[in-house]
C-alpha cells in the first residue's frame, strides 16, 4: 500500500483555497463558482438524490452499452483473430468503420434510435467496440504458438482451444482494450446525454449550465469526475485479480 | 550493503576491485565518484570530500547501451563532456576526434552507438571517459557485455589508456569479476567479500609492465597471485557461509 | 509469379472483396427498401461528390482543422512541459498527482458547459476544450517515458555534469520521446473526437457542425457523407501522423532493431 500523499493533498487543498479567495476577491461568481457553494450544492445533490439519480441513469446506459462492446468485440477479436483468411477478410471493413468518432453518429442515432436510452446503448457500444475488437485481435494474433502447438497436440480443438487457450493468452491485451473503451465510453454517454438533453448526468449539466446555476453545474462535473475515477479503479482492481498470473510491466499502474 | 571499507587509491595506479556478486561493487565505485553519498564515513579526493561527481573523476558503464546516448552521433556523444569546457566548437571536435583516433577507432564520427559492433560501442563510451581529461577513471565491469575476444581487445586498449597514452598516467580503478582479469591489468586488486561487502584484502599484483595477454597470463607470478586471490575469496565465503563461490 | 506473391495480393483483394460486397449488399437492400433513414451508398457518395468540393465545405473543414491544430499544440504543450516537470522531480509528481489523476479522470465532454460560461460560444472555448482532453494522454505518457529513462542514462547524466534544465531537455526528453510520440498519437484521436463535439454547441462552422446540421435538416445522404468525410480525415491524419512519428523516432526504431515503416 503506498502511503497517503499528504503534500498533494495539501496541494488540493491549497488550490481549492486560493480558488476560493480570488472568487470572493475577484467577483468571478457569475463566471466560476466559489468551491464553498460548489461543495454546499454536492452534499446537497448528493443527499436529496439528484446527481445520483442522473449518475444512475448515466451508468444504466454506459454499463448495457459496454457489456454488449465487451461480449461482441471479445467474441469477433478471438474469431476473427483466429483465423488468417478471417483476420484479412475483414481487414478492410474493419480499417474503414474504425476511424469514424462515435461522437460523429449521434447524430444519426438520433433519427434512427430517437433520444432515449437505446439511442445512447447505441453509441456507446460502437465507441467502445473498437478498442476492444482491435486489443483482442492483437492478443488474439499473438498468441503464442508454442501454447497452440501444445494445444493441438493434446488434441484441443476448434473452439475448445479458443476458449482455453487463445481467450487466456489474449487477455493483458483484452483488458487494455477494456480500459480504452471504458473511459471513452464515459465520454460519449456523456456527450450524447448532453447534446439530447433528456436524462442522465450530461443533461443534468447542460440544464444548469443554461439555467445558470454555477455551483451545481460544478458539483456534476465533480461526480462525473469520480464516476471516471471509480470505473477505472474498479477495471484495474479486477484486471490484477483475475490475471493475477501476468507479469509486472504488463499490467495496469 | 557495504561496511567497513577503508582503502586509498595512488595516484597513476590500476586498481582492480574483484569479489562475488552483491557484494557491492557497484556500489563502491557509486561511492568513488560522488553518485551516492556514504552513510557512513566518507570519501575524500586529494583530501577534499567527495559530495558530488568531482570534476577530475569519469566514469564507464557496463552496459554502454544505456550510457551512450542513441539519438547523438558518436561524434557528439564524445564531446558532451566539453560542453563546458570554454573551447571553440572547432577545438571541440579536434579532440573528439583525437581521442576516438586513440582508442582505434576510425571513420565512425558520424555514425551512430548502435551502428557499431559492442566493442567498438565501448570503446566509444571510454573515449567520452577519457575526453575531458580525468585524473581518475572509474570502469564498472566494463567488459562484461562483449565476447570474449574483445574482451582481450578491450583489456590492451585499457592498458593503452593507463601506460603510454599521451604520456598521462591516469589512475584507473576497475571493478570486475573476473580475477584474471583484474591480475592482468593491475597494479594492485582489492578484494571484497560479500553481504555486507568488506574489504578482505589488498594484494599487489607485482608484474612487469607492459603486460602481454600471452606472455604475462602464463607466467608463475600471475598464477601464484590470482590463485591468492581465489584462495582468499573462497575461504571468505566459507567463513560467511555461503556453499561455494 | 510466387505462390507466396499470390497468396498475399489474394488476401489482399479478399479484403477488397468482403468490402465491395458489405457495399453492394447496402445498396441492393436500400435500393429494395427505400429508406429515408439508410440511402443507398451512390446517393451518398453522389453529395459526396457534390457537396464535398464546394468552398463553403472547405472552408468548414478548414475551420475545423484550425481549432484542431491550436488545441491539439495548446495541450500538447502543455501535456509535455507538465509531463517533463513531474517526470524529473520527485516533489512535482507528487505534489500534483492527486490533482492530476482527479483532472484526469473527467470526462473531457463535462467540462464544455463549465467553459462556455467563461468564455463564450466562440473558438476560444472549443481550442480550451480541446486542449483540455489533448494535455492528459500526453502529460502520463511524458511522465512514464521520463520515469524510465535507465539509471545507467541518468547517472552519465549526472556524471557529465548537466544542470536540471539541461538534463531534462537533452537527456529526459529525447529519451523519452518513444512515450511522448505514444501519447501524441492517442492524444491526436482524442482531439478529433473533442473537435466534434465542440462543434455540436453553437458552432456555426466545422464538420461536427456540419453533420448535425444536415441531421437537423433531414438531409440524410448529406450527413452520411460528412460522417464518412470525418472518417477519411481520421484516417488521413492517422497517417501523417505516422509519417511524422517515423522521422521524429527514426533513430530509436533503428537503435531498437526494428523496421521503420
Amino acid at each position: 500500500m503506498k502511503q497517503a500523499n499528504l503534500v498533494g493533498w495539501l496541494f488540493v487543498v491549497l488550490v481549492t483555497g486560493l480558488l476560493e479567495v480570488g472568487v470572493r476577491l475577484f467577483e468571478l461568481r457569475d463566471s466560476v463558482p466559489a468551491p464553498s457553494a460548489v461543495l454546499r450544492a454536492l452534499a446537497e445533490g448528493v443527499s436529496s438524490g439528484t446527481l445520483s439519480g442522473e449518475v444512475g441513469t448515466t451508468l444504466e446506459s454506459y454499463a448495457e452499452g459496454l457489456g454488449l462492446a465487451i461480449a461482441a468485440g471479445i467474441v469477433l477479436g478471438l474469431v476473427i483473430g483466429s483465423s488468417r483468411t478471417l483476420l484479412e477478410a475483414s481487414s478492410i471493413v474493419i480499417e474503414f468503420l474504425r476511424p469514424i468518432p462515435a461522437v460523429a453518429l449521434i447524430p444519426l442515432a438520433i433519427m434512427v434510435f430517437g433520444l432515449g436510452l437505446p439511442m445512447r446503448r447505441f453509441v456507446i457500444a460502437y465507441a467502445a467496440l473498437w478498442p476492444i475488437l482491435i486489443n483482442t485481435l492483437y492478443g488474439a494474433r499473438g498468441a503464442d504458438r508454442l501454447l497452440h502447438d501444445v494445444a493441438r497436440t493434446s488434441g484441443v480443438t476448434g473452439l475448445g482451444r479458443l476458449v482455453s487457450v487463445t481467450f487466456p493468452a489474449a487477455l493483458p491485451s483484452i483488458a487494455t482494450g477494456i480500459r480504452v473503451s471504458a473511459s471513452l465510453a464515459l465520454l460519449v454517454g456523456v456527450t450524447a446525454e448532453l447534446v439530447t438533453g433528456t436524462e442522465g448526468i450530461g443533461s443534468y449539466m447542460q440544464r444548469q449550465q443554461l439555467a445558470y446555476q454555477l455551483p451545481e453545474l460544478y458539483a456534476a462535473i465533480v461526480v462525473t469526475g469520480f464516476l471516471g475515477y471509480a470505473i477505472n479503479v474498479a477495471l484495474r482492481r479486477a484486471e490484477r485479480h483475475f490475471l493475477f498470473w501476468v507479469g509486472e510491466g504488463r499490467l495496469a499502474r | 550493503m557495504l561496511s567497513d571499507v577503508t582503502f586509498d587509491v595512488r595516484e597513476g595506479e590500476l586498481l582492480s576491485v574483484v569479489g562475488p556478486s552483491g557484494c557491492g561493487k557497484t556500489t563502491l565505485l557509486r561511492l568513488l565518484c560522488g553518485l551516492t553519498p556514504p552513510s557512513d564515513g566518507s570519501v575524500l579526493f586529494n583530501g577534499k570530500a567527495v559530495m558530488r561527481p568531482p570534476r577530475e573523476v569519469a566514469l564507464v558503464f557496463q552496459d554502454y547501451s544505456r550510457s551512450l546516448f542513441p539519438w547523438l552521433s558518436v561524434i557528439r556523444n564524445v564531446m558532451l563532456p566539453l560542453r563546458r569546457a570554454g573551447l571553440r566548437r572547432g577545438e571541440k571536435i579536434a579532440r573528439a576526434e583525437a581521442v576516438l583516433q586513440e582508442m582505434g577507432l576510425h571513420g565512425v564520427a558520424r555514425k551512430y552507438p548502435w551502428e557499431l559492433s559492442g566493442g567498438m560501442q565501448q570503446r566509444v563510451a571510454i573515449a567520452r571517459a577519457l575526453v575531458s581529461r580525468p585524473k581518475i577513471l572509474l570502469l564498472d565491469e566494463p567488459f562484461g557485455s562483449v565476447d570474449a575476444l574483445t574482451r582481450t581487445e578491450l583489456q590492451d586498449v585499457l592498458l593503452r589508456v593507463h601506460g603510454d597514452f599521451e604520456e598521462r598516467r591516469v589512475t584507473i580503478v576497475h571493478v570486475t569479476h573476473d580475477i584474471d582479469e583484474a591480475v592482468y591489468l593491475s597494479d594492485r586488486v582489492l578484494v571484497l567479500g560479500s553481504a555486507p561487502g568488506r574489504l578482505v584484502a589488498s594484494i599487489d599484483v607485482e608484474l612487469e609492465r607492459p603486460r602481454v595477454q600471452t606472455a604475462t597470463r602464463s607466467s608463475p607470478r600471475f598464477l601464484a597471485v590470482r590463485n591468492e586471490i581465489h584462495d582468499v575469496i573462497a575461504s571468505r565465503e566459507r567463513e560467511a557461509g555461503h556453499l561455494g563461490v | 509469379m510466387t505462390a507466396a506473391f499470390l497468396n498475399r495480393v489474394g488476401r489482399r483483394l479478399l479484403g477488397a472483396v468482403v468490402f465491395g460486397a458489405a457495399l453492394g449488399i447496402w445498396e441492393a437492400w436500400a435500393r429494395s427498401e427505400p429508406s429515408f433513414l439508410f440511402p443507398p451508398v451512390t446517393a451518398v457518395l453522389e453529395r459526396a461528390w457534390q457537396v464535398w468540393p464546394t468552398t463553403d465545405f472547405l472552408t468548414s473543414v478548414a475551420a475545423s482543422l484550425e481549432r484542431l491544430a491550436a488545441g491539439y499544440a495548446l495541450g500538447a504543450g502543455i501535456g509535455i512541459a507538465a509531463g517533463l516537470l513531474m517526470g524529473s522531480l520527485r516533489a512535482a509528481r507528487r505534489t500534483l498527482e492527486p490533482l492530476v489523476e482527479f483532472l484526469r479522470a473527467v470526462p473531457p465532454v463535462a467540462i464544455v458547459p463549465a467553459v462556455i460560461v467563461v468564455l463564450g460560444l466562440g473558438n476560444g472555448m472549443r481550442i480550451a476544450v480541446i486542449a483540455f482532453a489533448v494535455c492528459f494522454p500526453v502529460l502520463v505518457n511524458t511522465v512514464e517515458g521520463v520515469r524510465a529513462v535507465a539509471p545507467e542514462t541518468r547517472d552519465t547524466a549526472a556524471m557529465l555534469h548537466l544542470g536540471l534544465a539541461e538534463t531534462i531537455f537533452r537527456i529526459y526528453l529525447p529519451a523519452a520521446l518513444p512515450s511522448i510520440v505514444a501519447g501524441l498519437r492517442v492524444a491526436l484521436s482524442i482531439g478529433v473526437i473533442m473537435v466534434v463535439i465542440s462543434e455540436f454547441v453553437g458552432a456555426s462552422d466545422g464538420i461536427g457542425h456540419y453533420i448535425l446540421f444536415q441531421q437537423s435538416q433531414f438531409n440524410v445522404p448529406e450527413m452520411y457523407g460528412g460522417i464518412l468525410f470525418l472518417g477519411l480525415l481520421g484516417y488521413v491524419l492517422n497517417r501523417l501522423f505516422l509519417l511524422v512519428e517515423d522521422h521524429l523516432l527514426s533513430w530509436h526504431f533503428r537503435a531498437a532493431g526494428e523496421p521503420t515503416r
